[in-house]
């Protein structure tokens, strides 16, 4: 036995080549192949109206409530996201109307990330958050296209540009996301670059692209795809929130970061679904690693593969519901077909799966499913 | 005359923001906003005022509306008066009234933009061809516009203000004071502060408010260069109905040129400028100004006045700053005691109040002729010393050492101000001067082996020494020289905490009385002048003396001495006799050395002193004529005064070697051996183990 184990051991870096390899050529054919949303009347009136009531303000500012009622960029992306699945054309103007005034503020003309109601200034860190930009042109650039509004195309395409301008970067041979513009290059930290893949709103890419065509969408998108590939082909396969790239496309935790895939990776499996990126291997994974019978929707350690928490609200486990409907057809439960909000961060993740599930997989949701 | 060239001077500031914009590169768009030629004439009389909702409410002919609005806008702007085209627009407003624009309006004052917002995309999206009242998305406009711009201007974000700006050139008025201030600030935050002067120029030509007015000239003064700021004050209104007063800001200006000048001896300030700011110091409790004139006398000659000021500045809570000005005065007026007590209280208020402490206490010690401390004082300053690793005050606690006849203490000091700092050339000086009194020769040598070729009066030190070995041509036993081979030097780290233990400094209190020695060419002093001493005082004489002493010039020392023996107080003539014994003893003339000591009485510390020198030079002599009973005889002399070091215990040895009485000999070399200079007690022990092998052959 050990003799084996000694002759076999030299093969193993080659075992590892060649499956890299695959890998990247099964990507590489991958050439942006989004299926468009249409977003638009996906979330049911009295679905939004729950969350705006609970988690949008008056003066347009989405508010985290786990956090201190805080608002961020991400947030505000996401209120004008779901506003416009609701097609609530009057809180999506509110909520640009913040975003526009209070968040929109930097000289490079992306989105500060932090916004404080108990500080003075409100703007509590300047810096920006890439996933919120994304999702804040993202979406201003599908109302403008539904609703007719220049404005917000306008805008879009300025935030696009922006996004390209500043926040993508090389590494080697590949073309990544920065999580910001500034402290997450090969430059800014020893570990750097640093990434976060829960960024990649991969659904969004296609139509940045149409806005910014002078910036490489493609390559970042594919590049993405790849390196998830590779950060989910470790032991636990799972990748870690934060990946530090300091060996190129052999993704380790970064450094000061939990090594845990956790709140932020949770997105990544809804962002393929919507993106229409089914055929990913590793979805199939982890719609097992999800199902109730095994760990649930959790909060692990990519290391060791132990489980740090385990998150049973409706948010999360529509997110497995998502996975089995999408890859096996399964109808969602019946009881994640009743929107029960809680705190901001899930019951954003519920309605982007349910508006998803209304457009996509009706079958799944629809009154004849068991 | 402000109102002369208000719109021109318009034009060219929207000129430049349009210039800047495309500076900012493809991020930049361009403007959405009204075009330069839309933008509504400034008033300079008055400020422009936001009528368009009152415009509204007259036309819907809401009067109690309208006299709200009135009331609020009156009580934003003093100066504003109602237009008086309202009842017109009241009386045409036949149109019936759209409820919509009246809640949007209403919205608007309550300043919920977002509101307005989303109504009017709410009422858009329910019938495509409303639209919402011009004026209306233009006041949405302009509010939204002088928001991003305020939130830029507090994250820093200089470029989104300037180009917010350019975009909405109607917030650049009268008005938007702020805003006028924010977009100035923006320029000067990205280098154009030519700029920032023409926003301030714009806004003193045009806009009314005395009290804006005087706050742009105080922002003025923390963006522009001062010259700039002069050029403003010539925009200030001295007649009309609120005349301005700049006064505050010329005293400003006048503060901070004696500021400037107040660290600069070379500068001086004006006297108007010096009124300016003995004004400010009546007018004010502060003690900013005090302290400014504190430093102006201080670093201009007057250190009396400036004592007075940082007094007052005490007084005032000016704080560390106040107390290091105080402390560099009371030096300045040669109140080093003082100084010091005062100092010390204040050390460890900021590192500036340390530092002048250190410095005081150097200067405390280093005074001549140095002072009789007391223990309470020299007990402090070696702790901060100690703690501080100050260089320059452990080589005065050296020379302070030296001077006051404690030679090892000052050995150590002297050592320790080298490990802080290992080229200070006056601790490697005295160190070898130490040494060479203590007669440690293999430090003295290791020391001028480091500096001969960096310091002459070192080299000199040891050529003297060499001179003075070389005088005599009769030939020495090889075994002989062993005593002048420098030895490995032990090195023994002196650690600062023995010094402290030691800290015999105040014991000596005879040692501490005047006393000229080498240790002053560290003032400065010159006599390398040949000059006749006859005719000196007595303590010039001395002086003289000692520095003649110090240059080597021993004979022309002692002529010196003479004269200050004939002439000087009891005080000098004892120190005369002191310094000729030592000229003598440098010359190697022991026996005219023990005359001169004998010139006058010696205490008894210095009997101590000279009758080793001059027993240890009598040895030597006679060991090198081989007169070695002689030389035992002056050893044990010596002896008797103070502890017999190893080299001279070598000597001893040798002399017993050479006749023939190996038994003492050999008990002196192992002693020697025991003490850990094996090598040379060796020597000596080979040497008889020879001798008396032969002997048993």
């Amino acid at each position: 036995m050990t003799l084996q184990v000694s002759r076999r051991a030299p093969f193993l870096p080659w075992l590892v080549a060649i499956f890299s390899l695959v890998m990247v050529m099964s990507a590489s054919s991958q050439n942006l192949s989004v299926q468009p949303l249409k977003i638009v009347g996906t979330v049911s009136a009295a679905d939004w109206e729950a969350y705006r009531s609970r988690f949008v303000e008056d003066s347009g500012r989405v508010v985290d409530t786990a956090n201190g009622n805080i608002s961020h960029s991400e947030g505000q992306g996401y209120g004008l996201l779901l506003a416009l699945a609701a097609s609530d054309r009057r809180s999506f103007e509110q909520i640009w109307s913040f975003t526009f005034t209070e968040l929109l503020i930097r000289d490079d003309g992306l989105a500060v990330w932090k916004w404080d109601p108990e500080a003075k200034p409100r703007v509590t860190d300047r810096n920006n958050a890439t996933d919120g930009d994304l999702l804040i042109a993202y979406a201003l650039a599908k109302a403008g296209e539904v609703w007719q509004e220049p404005r917000y195309t306008a805008a879009a395409r300025k935030l696009a540009k922006a996004i390209g301008k500043n926040t993508f970067a090389r590494s080697g041979r590949s073309l990544l996301l920065l999580p910001g513009a500034d402290g997450f290059g090969a430059g800014d930290r020893p570990d750097g670059p640093v990434v976060n893949l829960s960024y990649w709103v991969f659904e969004a890419f296609p139509v940045m692209a149409a806005l910014a065509p002078e910036y490489e969408w493609n390559r970042v998108w594919r590049d993405g795809v790849l390196l998830l590939q590779q950060a989910a082909s470790g032991r636990v396969r799972l990748p870690a929130d934060w990946l530090s790239l300091e060996n190129g496309l052999q993704p380790k935790p970064a450094d000061g970061f939990p090594p845990e895939f956790g709140y932020n990776s949770l997105r990544i499996p809804l962002y393929l679904l919507r993106a229409g990126m089914t055929d990913m291997e590793w979805l199939r994974a982890l719609k097992q690693r999800w199902s109730a019978e095994n760990e649930g929707v959790a909060v692990v350690n990519v290391v060791t593969g132990q489980i740090r928490e385990r998150l049973a609200d409706q948010g999360y486990a529509i997110l497995h519901a998502a996975l089995a409907c999408a890859l096996d057809g399964t109808p969602v439960p019946a009881a994640l077909r009743t929107f029960e909000p809680s705190l901001y961060y899930p019951s954003t993740l519920y309605l982007l799966a349910k508006s998803l599930l209304g457009e996509k997989y009706p079958q799944c949701v629809s009154s004849a499913a068991p | 005359m402000r109102l002369v060239g208000s719109a021109i001077t318009t034009a060219i500031l929207i000129l430049g923001f349009a210039a800047i914009a495309q500076q900012t590169g493809p991020g930049a768009q361009p403007p959405a906003g009204p075009q330069p030629s839309e933008s509504p004439p400034v008033n300079g009389s008055q400020p422009q005022v936001d009528e368009s909702a009152l415009r509204y409410f007259a036309s819907q002919g809401d009067t109690r509306r309208v006299n709200a609005e009135i009331a609020r806008l009156r009580a934003l702007y003093p100066n504003w008066t109602p237009p008086s085209d309202l009842s017109q627009l009241s009386a045409g407003g036949n149109a019936a009234p759209d409820p919509i624009i009246e809640r949007l309006w209403n919205l608007y004052r309550e300043d919920r933009i977002a509101e307005v917002r989303a109504a009017i995309a709410e009422r858009q999206a329910a019938d495509s061809n409303w639209k919402p009242p011009e004026e209306l998305v233009t006041a949405l406009e302009t509010v939204e516009a002088r928001r991003r711009l305020v939130n830029a201007s507090d994250s820093g974000q200089w470029q989104t203000v300037l180009s917010v700006a350019t975009e909405s050139p109607g917030l650049l008025t009268c008005t938007n004071v702020d805003v006028l201030w924010r977009v100035a600030e923006a320029f000067a935050r990205t280098d154009q502060p030519t700029r920032t002067r023409d926003v301030y120029t714009y806004l003193l030509m045009n806009c009314a408010n005395p009290a804006e007015r005087l706050a742009t000239l105080q922002k003025a003064l923390t963006l522009l260069p001062e010259q700039q700021v002069t050029d403003l004050l010539q925009f200030e209104g001295r007649t009309g109905e609120t005349p301005d007063d700049f006064g505050s800001i010329r005293d400003e200006l006048a503060r901070r040129r004696v500021e400037r000048a107040s660290l600069d001896s070379k500068m001086t300030a004006s006297a108007e400028d010096l009124a300016a700011v003995e004004r400010l110091i009546r007018n004010t409790n502060e003690a900013g100004p005090v302290l400014v004139l504190g430093w102006y006398n201080y670093h201009h000659g007057n250190p009396a006045r400036a004592l007075e000021l940082f007094k007052t500045a005490l007084d005032r809570n000016g704080a560390a700053k106040a107390a290091e000005g105080y402390a560099m005065s009371l030096r300045a007026l040669e109140r080093l005691a003082e100084a010091e007590a005062f100092a010390y209280e204040w050390r460890e208020r900021a590192p500036e109040n340390m530092k002048i402490y250190l410095d005081i206490a150097t200067a405390l010690l280093s005074q001549d002729p140095p002072p009789r401390l007391d223990a309470q004082v020299v007990g402090r300053i070696v702790p901060a010393v100690t703690a501080q690793r100050f260089p320059d005050a452990a080589q005065a606690l050296g020379w302070y050492s030296y001077n006051t006849e404690q030679i090892r203490t000052a050995r150590d000091w002297f050592r320790t101000a080298l490990g802080w700092k290992p080229e200070d050339e006056p601790s490697a000086y005295g160190l070898a001067l130490s040494t060479q009194r203590l007669n440690e020769r293999a430090a003295f040598n290791a020391v001028v082996a480091r500096w001969r070729n960096r310091s002459e009066r070192i080299a000199d030190l040891a050529d003297g020494t060499n001179a003075r070995s070389g005088q005599r041509s009769a030939p020495v036993q090889p075994r002989v020289e062993v005593d002048a081979t420098p030895r490995p030097a032990v090195s023994r780290q002196v650690t600062v905490e023995r010094v402290e233990v030691e800290q015999p400094l105040v014991r000596t209190e005879e040692g501490v009385r005047v006393r000229q020695t080498q240790a002053r060419s560290v003032l400065g002093r010159s006599c390398a002048m040949t000059r006749n001493p006859a005719g000196l005082s007595g303590d010039a004489a001395l002086t003289r003396g000692w520095c003649l002493m110090e240059i080597n010039r021993p004979l022309e020392a002692v002529a010196a001495f003479d004269q200050a023996i004939a002439t000087g107080s009891s005080r000098s003539r004892e120190e005369a006799a002191y310094g000729k014994s030592l000229a003598y003893l440098r010359k190697n003339l022991t026996s005219e050395a023990a005359v001169a000591a004998a010139e006058a009485p010696q205490t008894r510390s210095r009997q101590v002193e000279l009758g080793a020198s001059i027993l240890t030079q009598r040895a030597l002599a006679a060991y090198r004529d081989k007169r070695y009973v002689e030389t035992l005889l002056a050893l044990s002399e010596r002896a008797r005064l103070v502890p017999e070091q190893n080299d001279l215990l070598l000597i001893r040895g040798w002399s017993y070697f050479n006749l023939g009485r190996y038994k003492d000999a050999e008990q002196v070399f192992r002693a020697v051996q025991r003490t850990g200079h094996s090598e040379e007690a060796s020597v000596g022990l080979n040497a008889i183990r020879e001798a008396t092998d032969q002997v048993a052959q």
